[in-house]
C-alpha cells in the first residue's frame, strides 16, 4: 500500500493538462456550461475525441488489438479527473471509451467489435442507453419493453424515459425482454435512425439534451444486434454498470468549484473563520469520495475481486456534490449568475443528477448493508 | 497509488494480529475501561511500537497498526507512541507508553500509564519524562485511563519550528487513526448485535431504515481509514488536518447510530459498546477538536496568498 503517484501517471496527468490548455478554446467553459448532450458539447466532442485518440489520451487503456495501448485501469481515470474538471469536452462520448467499448469487447461479436469499437475510436459517435422506463427506473427488472421474436428478427414495442443524447445518438444500448417469461432481459446495439423510433426532449432542470423519451413502436432489429446471447442481459449490464457507477470522477469539479468559490470569497475578503469550516467540511467529503474512488481503480487495476468498494465510492460521491454544492448555495450564490464563473452553475446542475444517474444512490446503501455489512440474510 | 496492502506490510498486520489475540486481553468482565497494562508491558517489548523506525516500513505501517490496534476492546496506548516515538526518541523521551496532552491542565489519555508525555502547547511542544507520581487520576466518562499532570515537569524540552509543526502533524495522524479504528470496532460490535436482535418480529438488520445508515456509516469508516492512512505517507499538514477533521466529524454521527441501534444494552457494561464509543468521545475534542482541524486544513489547502496564486490553485485541480 502507498499513495504515490508513479512518475508514469504523474507524467500522463501533466500531458493531460497541457493536451487541455492546447485544445481548449478560450470560450471553451462557457460552451461546457451547456449540457453534456447539447448540440454545442456534442459537435465540439466530435472535433475534440479525434485530436485526444492522435494524443493517445482516448483510450489508451483499450488493448492492442483494438488500437489502445493496454495501459491499466488507472489512466482513463486520471485522464477522466481531468477532463471532468474541465467541464468533460468529450462529451457524451466518455462513456464510450469507459464502459461501452470494454463491454463489447467482452461481449460483442467480431464483427460488432469491429464496426462499433472502430466508430467509438473515430471520436465522432454519439450512443445512448436505454435503460430506464416509465415503468422501471432503478427498479431495471421492472422493464416493459418487449423485443419479439418474428421470423428472422425481432420486433422492439415499448418506450425508455429519462434517455440522456438520445437526440444526438447514433445508436442505442437497448434493454428489452425478449421473452416474455422469467426475468431474462437481452441487450441490443440499434441505430436510433432506425423506422419506429421517436424521440421526444423532455425539458429538464438539468440542461438541453439531457432527458428524453424514447419511443419503439413495430422497430425491426436484427439478429446481429443483439448482444451476448439472449437473456445474457442482466450479466452484461452488471459487467457494464460495475464500470459506470464510479465512471465519473466527479470529486473533481466539485473541488474545482470548491476552490473557485473560495477564492472569490477570499478575493472580497470574507473567506473568514465560519464559511473556512464549511469549506474544508466540502473539502473532506470530496477527498473522501476521492480515496473510495481510488480503491475501485486500484482494485479494477489489479482485476481483485470487489469488497464492496464500488458502492461506497458512489455513496461517498454523491454526498461530496451535494457539500459542494451546497457550499455555493450558502456562501457564494452570487456566482451563479457571474459571467465570469459559468461553469459553478453547470457544476450544480451536474451535482443534482449525480444520486440518480445510474441508478438512484439508495440501491447502493442496499447494497453495501446486504454485500459488505451481511445484514439482509437470515440471522 | 496502491491500495493493496505489500507482502511485508501484509505479514506485519498478521503476525500483529496474532499477537493481540494470544495477548493479555482480561476476560469476560471488561469493566468501565478496559485498560491492560500486562498487554501494554507485552507491546513495549514485542517491537511493535517501533515499526516507524523499522528499515522498510515508516508512519504508513505504524498508521496501519494504530488502527488495527483501536479495533480491540482492551484498551492501550499504540497511535502515539508508534507515530511519534521516532521523532521523541532524540528529544529527551523516556519512551514508551507516549500520552498526548493539549493542554496543561486537562486530562490525558494514558497519562497515568505514561513514560513520556507530549504537551502541545501553543505553537511549540514539550516534551518530558514522567512518572506515575507526577500524575493524578482523573474521573471521567472516557473509557481510556485519564490523568493530568501535577505540574509540568521542570526538565520538559521545549521544541518550536518546523520540529514541533512535524510532531504535531504525527499527533494528528494518530488521532485519525486510533478514531478510525474505534469506529470500526463501534460498527463491527452494533452489526453483531442487530443480526442477533429481533423486535416486530424480525432481526434489527431486516429494517432498511438501520440498513441504510449502518452502510453511510460504514462508507464514511472506510473513508477515514483511508484518510488517515494516505496522511500517515504523505506528512503533508492539509491531508492530517483534513484526516482528523473527516474522523472528528464523522464519529458523531457513528457514535449516535451504534448507541441508538444497540438501544437500551448499550447503556450497560455488560455490553462492550462504550469501549469504543466513549473513547471516541474522548478523541471528538483532541487536538481542537475539529473546529481546529478545520483552521488548520484551510489554512493548508487555502493558504492566503495573492489572487494570481488563488486563480492558479483554482486552475490546478
Amino acid at each position: 500500500m502507498d499513495f504515490a503517484w508513479s512518475s508514469e501517471h504523474a507524467a500522463l496527468r501533466e500531458r493531460t493538462r497541457r493536451f487541455l490548455e492546447a485544445h481548449l478554446p478560450a470560450d471553451w467553459e462557457s460552451v461546457a456550461s451547456q449540457s453534456p448532450g447539447s448540440d454545442a458539447v456534442t459537435r465540439f466532442s466530435k472535433a475534440f475525441c479525434p485530436k485526444l485518440d492522435a494524443a493517445g489520451l482516448f483510450a489508451p487503456h483499450w488493448p492492442k488489438e483494438h488500437g489502445g495501448e493496454g495501459a491499466s485501469a488507472w489512466t482513463p481515470f486520471l485522464v477522466g479527473e481531468e477532463m471532468w474538471a474541465a467541464g468533460e469536452p468529450r462529451g457524451p462520448q466518455y462513456y464510450n471509451v469507459n464502459w461501452l467499448g470494454p463491454t463489447l469487447m467482452k461481449y460483442g461479436t467480431e464483427a460488432q467489435k469491429a464496426h462499433h469499437l472502430g466508430r467509438m475510436r473515430a471520436g465522432d459517435v454519439v450512443w445512448c442507453q436505454g435503460f430506464s422506463e416509465p415503468s422501471g427506473g432503478s427498479d431495471l427488472a421492472a422493464l416493459r419493453t418487449r423485443a419479439e421474436r418474428r421470423g428472422d428478427h425481432y420486433v422492439v414495442n415499448g418506450s425508455k424515459i429519462w434517455t440522456s443524447y438520445a437526440r444526438q445518438a447514433e445508436y442505442c444500448f437497448l434493454l428489452a425482454r425478449a421473452r416474455p417469461e422469467g426475468r431474462a432481459i437481452s441487450v441490443f446495439l440499434l441505430p436510433m435512425s432506425r423506422e419506429g423510433i421517436t424521440v421526444r426532449p423532455i425539458d429538464s432542470v438539468v440542461g438541453d439534451g439531457d432527458l428524453h423519451e424514447v419511443f419503439f413502436d413495430n422497430v425491426a432489429a436484427r439478429d446481429d444486434e443483439l448482444l451476448g446471447a439472449e437473456g445474457e442481459g442482466w450479466e452484461i449490464v452488471r459487467y457494464a454498470l460495475n464500470f459506470e457507477r464510479v465512471g465519473i470522477p466527479r470529486y473533481a469539479l466539485a473541488l474545482k468549484t470548491l476552490h473557485r468559490a473560495v477564492a472569490h470569497l477570499e478575493a472580497g475578503g470574507a473567506f473568514g473563520e465560519t464559511a473556512a469550516q464549511a469549506a474544508v467540511a466540502a473539502y473532506a467529503a470530496c477527498e473522501a469520495a476521492r480515496l473510495l474512488v481510488y480503491e475501485v481503480v486500484d482494485e479494477r487495476s489489479r482485476n481483485a475481486p470487489s469488497t464492496g468498494a464500488t458502492s461506497m465510492a458512489r455513496i461517498a460521491v454523491v454526498a461530496a456534490e451535494r457539500e459542494v454544492a451546497d457550499f455555493v448555495l450558502d456562501w457564494t450564490p452570487e456566482l451563479f449568475t457571474a459571467p465570469t464563473h459559468p461553469m459553478v452553475a453547470t457544476h450544480h446542475k451536474r451535482a443534482i443528477a449525480a444520486g440518480l444517474a445510474a441508478g438512484a444512490a439508495e440501491i447502493q446503501l442496499n447494497l453495501i448493508a446486504r454485500d459488505v455489512l451481511g445484514l439482509a440474510g437470515r440471522p | 497509488m496502491n491500495f493493496e496492502l505489500t507482502a511485508d506490510q501484509a505479514l506485519l498486520l498478521q503476525s500483529f494480529e496474532s499477537f493481540l489475540e494470544r495477548g493479555s486481553v482480561p476476560s469476560g468482565a471488561h469493566g468501565y475501561v478496559a485498560y491492560s497494562s500486562a498487554l501494554q508491558d507485552e507491546l513495549g517489548e514485542s517491537g511493535f511500537l517501533d515499526v516507524a523506525a523499522q528499515e522498510g516500513f515508516g508512519p504508513l505501517e505504524a498508521a496501519i497498526l494504530a488502527e488495527r490496534a483501536a479495533r480491540s476492546a482492551v484498551s492501550f496506548e499504540f497511535a502515539a507512541s508508534a507515530l511519534l516515538g521516532p521523532l521523541l526518541a532524540p528529544r529527551g523521551a523516556a519512551g514508551a507508553p507516549t500520552a498526548l496532552l493539549w493542554s496543561r491542565t486537562a486530562p490525558a489519555r494514558f497519562l497515568s500509564h505514561a513514560k513520556t508525555a507530549c504537551l502541545f502547547d501553543g505553537a511549540d511542544v514539550l516534551v518530558a519524562a514522567v512518572a506515575p507520581s507526577q500524575v493524578e487520576p482523573a474521573d471521567s466518562v472516557a473509557a481510556y485511563p485519564m490523568g493530568r499532570l501535577k505540574t509540568v515537569p521542570k526538565d520538559a524540552r521545549r521544541i518550536a519550528g518546523a520540529e514541533a509543526d512535524a510532531l504535531r502533524r504525527r499527533a494528528l495522524v494518530a488521532v485519525a487513526a486510533e478514531a478510525a479504528g474505534l469506529m470500526r470496532g463501534a460498527l463491527d460490535q452494533t452489526i453483531d448485535y442487530v443480526k442477533e436482535r429481533t423486535q416486530f418480529g424480525q432481526p434489527l438488520a431486516r429494517f432498511q431504515a438501520i440498513q441504510h445508515r449502518l452502510a453511510e456509516d460504514a462508507t464514511l469508516i472506510r473513508a477515514a481509514r483511508l484518510l488517515a492512512l494516505r496522511a500517515a505517507f504523505t506528512d503533508l499538514e492539509d491531508d492530517a488536518a483534513t484526516a482528523c477533521f473527516y474522523a472528528q466529524q464523522t464519529m458523531r454521527k457513528v457514535i449516535h447510530d451504534c448507541h441508538q441501534f444497540s438501544g437500551a444494552m448499550g447503556l450497560t457494561l455488560e455490553y462492550p459498546l462504550h469501549l469504543w464509543t466513549y473513547r471516541l468521545k474522548v478523541l471528538q475534542g483532541e487536538a481542537g477538536g475539529r473546529a481546529e482541524q478545520a483552521r488548520r486544513a484551510a489554512a493548508a489547502v487555502w493558504p492566503r496568498r495573492d489572487a494570481e496564486s488563488w486563480r492558479r490553485r483554482a486552475e490546478a485541480v
